[in-house]
């Protein structure tokens, strides 16, 4: 785990390209600041695996920040949950799937035939059987199907908290998450 | 697989087991329901069977070692690792030039100096068109090619293939004058041209 301190330069440019000139309150940098010391890793994480892209997840997740940051600059006292930036990272990914899909033209699981050859591109850990299944079985996945089961069992969100982010019921948190699961297990089995 | 009314109810249910959220009473009723649907029982399992694919999404996230720091915005160029082998050995290689074009793509307001960003598309394109003889053709993927750079520009480069068809070296032979443009549309280049090889039989 790296430290603040190590992550600092990187911070400190992000807000420059926020607030170019330097002309953010104190108050807005401090808090700024403080989102991007606590959410980076769990938002990007989080990203990756929408998208299965670590390059395309930092730059999202980048997007996320200068989002917020543009609204404290606004309003430097206005409340900027957790929910708050996963329901924007949900949104930049959702949006990033549906860009890259008429771009591509090419659905996803062609990829998935041979997954060793994109493992890379996903960033994912190919020692970890179970990070893998995971990554195989959200490829499959519509992103509404993908961002429930991420938010609660892999973010750790309740299914009303997930529900809340993503604009709908825990009913329908639960039944994502089972159809998500579905196809989970198929992913697990199919290796055995 | 058809939904019938109560299977609708079991995967709320069961997508409840999987996230905790049940009490003994919703267990017991989806334990009936199982019992009675061959269909939900194969499909979805038993209480112990949703624990163990739930344990799949927790074990990835503990396994996670990536530790990302993020890049200023004018430093968006990415740094990607290659995607295809190189071959081992490369043969003959031909030269050809092809002239790319970048567009301006405003990004909101945060640039220091003004971004612009290469269409992935065009940059696509016009690989394709090096070499019309090979078959389908795998679209670039777009995340590869946000750039960061002060103004549009034409740029003109030499991309060497080996026998196979396979990028050897790309080299700028005409600058648009920027010169993270450049690298960025020579190594877009490079990317789509070799997926595009490796895609091909």
């Amino acid at each position: 785990m790296l430290g603040h301190n190590a992550r600092r330069p990187a911070v400190d440019k992000l807000m420059e390209d926020a607030y170019p000139g330097a002309q953010a309150s104190a108050i807005a940098r401090a808090r700024a600041e403080s989102l991007v010391l606590e959410y980076q890793v769990k938002l990007a994480r989080y990203l990756r695996r929408m998208v299965a892209d670590a390059e395309v997840a930092l730059d999202l997740t980048q997007d996320v920040f200068l989002s917020a940051f543009r609204m404290l600059q606004a309003d430097p006292q206005r409340e900027l949950t957790a929910g708050w930036l996963y329901r924007a990272a949900t949104n930049a990914a959702i949006s990033f799937l549906r860009r890259k899909k008429v771009l591509r033209m090419l659905p996803l699981d062609r990829e998935v035939d041979r997954p060793s050859a994109t493992l890379r591109t996903w960033g994912v850990d190919e020692r970890s059987a179970a990070s893998v299944d995971l990554q195989i079985a959200l490829a499959h996945l519509p992103p509404q199907q993908s961002a429930a089961l991420l938010l609660t069992s892999y973010v750790g969100y309740s299914s009303a908290e997930a529900a809340e982010i993503l604009g709908t019921t825990s009913d329908a948190i639960r039944q994502r998450v089972c159809r998500a699961m579905r196809v989970l297990r198929a992913t697990m089995s199919e290796e055995k | 697989m058809t939904m019938h009314c109560d299977c609708a109810r079991a995967e709320m249910l069961a997508g409840a087991i999987a996230l905790g959220e049940t009490d003994e009473a919703q267990r017991d009723s989806y334990r009936n329901h199982l019992a009675t649907c061959a269909g939900c029982r194969n499909d979805l399992g038993g209480e112990r069977e949703i624990e163990r694919v739930m344990a799949t999404a927790r074990q990835a996230r503990d396994s996670e070692r990536w530790e990302p720091v993020l890049r200023p915005a004018h430093m968006r160029t990415p740094e990607r690792r290659s995607t295809w082998r190189w071959a081992a050995a490369l043969a003959a290689a031909a030269a050809l030039i092809v002239g790319f074009r970048a567009i301006d793509k405003p990004t909101i307001g945060t640039a220091p100096a003004s971004q612009a960003s290469v269409s992935s598309a065009q940059v696509a394109r016009a690989v394709a068109a090096l070499n019309t003889q090979t078959a389908p053709r795998r679209e670039n993927q777009a995340e590869s090619l946000s750039f960061a750079s002060t103004r549009s520009g034409t740029l003109t480069l030499a991309l060497s293939l080996d026998a196979r068809g396979m990028p050897k070296q790309c080299t700028v032979t005409k600058s648009s004058g920027n010169r993270v443009l450049d690298r960025a549309v020579c190594r877009a280049a490079i990317k789509t041209a070799s997926s595009r090889q490796s895609a091909s039989p």
